[in-house]
């Protein structure tokens, strides 16, 4: 009925891999975006991961374009307010607007690019990680860090019940079209805050089923937590490893050349 | 035989003022397979959720093993680890990310260590067919792998009675079919079972005892025939009367058919038309065989292959699967099942029509499926053979197909 990205992380190519490496792969590239001066590094990594996400993770490019759309479209509007406002420098372009001027500048223009840049290369990293590594790894790994029993638990059950109120959502949202609950704005409206309010009533139900079927199976406060699959290969380890290496290498090499 | 859950006039009022149960005695043998049928509100899932402890009645009490329920929370703990409970709609028992974690809830709870949590969940995934899927999330399984996962979550707890809300609500037909055979499965294993259906012909099939629920009370409790044959009471409690009995009483209307006793399947009720012994039967050499073999018996390791040569050997003219695991062999050894559910009486019809049939069972069916034939061998007077394959499974060369020494004829 709908396509998840939590289907995806399911099933791609990278399904087996770490997912503690492919966590500090993605993690470590973001880190490498949003501190890189200059967007030469960001750009590397955005083209790179993308490489590999369509490649080695087999995600079919429709879906990963269609993903990439909406946070892309995000950066590109509000690095051309940041062109517009900012900075100093030649002026690169100006528009004449009733006797004001609006113009973009080089260090405006610079910094929107960096802006996007960064914004990509972390999209692009952020996606890495969800469209490769479930969220029950991540869990795991979560309890592996110390993290706090209870939180892991209550994230756990969260999780879970997203997809069934999600399919009930969806079955509301049907009974709703199909009474032509969204012939106008107005009863769009109203549709849409009948919906928010039975589903909260509904997941106050299920939450009292779920009580209840806990207590069926003599529920003690003990949650079972899922092992982690299995460690990196040593190949896996090194290769990550040398990609940030690069990443951070391009970035600092670019800097310096932006000093000077 | 003792009963194992008994309710002793058990009333229980819902919050709104509804009597869902008003003094209800029910005593549940151990062993048995019993159908709860009724209309919508006869307080069938009421009753099912005492049972459980879930609910505690406002008057009456309930035993478990002849001991009284006392709600206090360690004799809670003992009856719901004895007494588990299958909720009709999967989605709400299933609350862990994964199948592993869910089935492993119960086991955790009951504090066993580690070793024995993983030894639990393995069978019972196992015993439902789901091996291999320990990592998927409930909601990337199909419905009736939702339906087998709620039962394993169940299973792996070990409970003396399963207790199964609408087991086959929302399942396609085939699905449907292997879970009641799984619960026959369970049944063979030890198990009592009790389950609440609208599905009469299931019902009517599958029980030992069909206990007929209206308004918070038993109307009627008995064998299948007993409570499906009285066709009055049927109609007044909103239900209607199975295929074969239906047929059944209008071939007797239109004297086509002899009104003896209500036949139970169509195995019965064509045997009731042909009238046995008339010498309409047919004739012994013109009958089929039935070969069974054992699928645990096969090598594990090369186990699909074994089958697939047997299926070649034996060149039967249907193949059938009963049990879950004889099944997932099938599949694996590239079978074409002709049938996967109802296997023993659709090959005695085979036979009985000239054809020989090869059936794959797991566990401890073997034997159901002798006693079953034997059973029909001396009910109807028609010798149907039978051959267990079991002794010359491994073994390769020899033509089992002409190798009638083995074959045990009942008589």
């Amino acid at each position: 009925m709908h396509d998840l990205l939590d289907d995806w992380a399911q099933c791609n190519g990278l399904r087996e891999t770490s997912a503690r490496l492919k966590l500090f792969f993605g993690l470590g590239a973001i880190a490498i975006c949003i501190s890189s001066l200059e967007p030469a590094a960001p750009l590397f990594v955005a083209a790179s991961m993308s490489l590999i996400i369509l490649i080695l993770a087999k995600i079919p490019p429709r879906i990963y374009s269609r993903l990439l759309l909406f946070p892309l479209s995000f950066a590109l509007i509000s690095s051309l307010v940041v062109a517009l406002m900012h900075g100093s420098g030649d002026m690169l372009y100006a528009l004449d607007l009733f006797g004001r001027v609006l113009g973009i500048r080089e260090d405006g223009a610079a910094l929107a690019l960096l802006l996007i840049a960064r914004t990509f290369g972390g999209m692009c990293s952020l996606f890495f990680i969800a469209l490769t590594t479930p969220m029950i790894e991540i869990f795991a790994l979560l309890s592996s860090l110390r993290i706090p029993k209870s939180v892991i638990e209550l994230s756990m059950m969260i999780y879970r019940y997203i997809f069934v109120l999600l399919d009930q959502a969806a079955m509301i949202h049907n009974a709703q079209v199909m009474r032509l609950g969204n012939r106008s704005i107005r009863s769009s409206l109203a549709s849409f805050s009948m919906l928010a309010s039975v589903l909260f009533l509904r997941s106050w139900e299920q939450g009292e089923r779920l009580v209840i079927a806990m207590d069926a199976r003599c529920y003690d406060g003990r949650l079972d937590l899922m092992e982690e699959r299995r460690g990196a290969r040593a190949k896996e380890i090194v290769a990550a490893a040398a990609y940030l290496a690069m990443a951070l290498a391009i970035s600092i090499a670019s800097s310096r050349q932006g000093i000077i | 035989m003792a009963a194992i859950l008994e309710t002793i006039g058990v009333e229980y009022v819902y919050a709104d003022g509804t009597h869902a149960l008003n003094n209800l005695s029910l005593a549940i043998e151990e062993g048995r397979k019993i159908a709860l049928v009724g209309p919508n509100g006869a307080g069938k899932s009421t009753l099912m959720l005492i049972f459980n402890g879930i609910l505690r009645p406002v008057a009456g009490e309930v035993l478990f093993r002849n001991k009284r329920l006392d709600y206090d929370s360690r004799s809670l703990r003992e009856v719901r680890q004895r007494v588990g409970m299958v909720f009709q709609n999967p989605d709400d028992q299933l609350f862990a990310p994964t199948l592993y974690q869910d089935v492993a809830f119960g086991p955790v709870n009951l504090g066993l260590p580690p070793e024995k949590v993983k030894r639990h969940v393995a069978y019972a995934l196992q015993y439902v067919g789901l091996s291999g899927y320990e990592r998927r999330p409930p909601h990337h399984l199909s419905g009736g792998e939702k339906k087998r996962a709620a039962i394993a979550g169940i299973l792996a707890m070990e409970p003396e009675v399963m207790i199964l809300d609408e087991p086959t609500s929302n399942l396609d037909p085939a699905s449907s079919e292997e879970i009641m055979e799984m619960l026959d499965e369970l049944n063979l294993g030890g198990k009592t079972l009790i389950i609440s259906t609208h599905d009469v012909e299931l019902a009517y099939r599958w029980a030992d005892e069909v206990v007929l629920m209206k308004d918070g009370g038993v109307l009627r409790r008995g064998s299948g025939e007993e409570v499906f044959g009285d066709l009055e009471l049927i109609q007044g409690a909103r239900l209607k009367p199975p295929m074969v009995v239906e047929l059944y009483h209008e071939l007797v209307n239109r004297r086509l058919a002899e009104g003896r006793k209500t036949p139970k399947s169509i195995l019965e009720l064509c045997d009731l038309l042909q009238g046995r012994g008339d010498g309409n039967a047919v004739q012994e050499e013109d009958r089929g065989k039935i070969y069974i073999c054992n699928a645990d018996e096969l090598e594990p390791e090369r186990a699909a292959e074994r089958a697939a040569e047997l299926a070649r050997r034996v060149d039967a003219d249907c193949t059938a699967a009963m049990g879950t695991r004889a099944k997932l062999l099938a599949e694996e050894a590239n079978l074409r099942l002709d049938f996967t559910y109802g296997a023993i009486d659709k090959c005695i019809l085979k036979a009985l029509a000239g054809r020989s049939c090869l059936i794959f069972v797991s566990r401890g069916m073997l034997e159901l499926v002798q006693r079953r034939i034997k059973a029909y061998s001396q009910q109807s007077g028609t010798k149907i053979n039978s051959v267990d394959l079991s002794s010359c499974i491994n073994r390769r060369s020899q033509p089992v197909a002409h190798d009638s020494s083995r074959s045990k004829s009942f008589k």
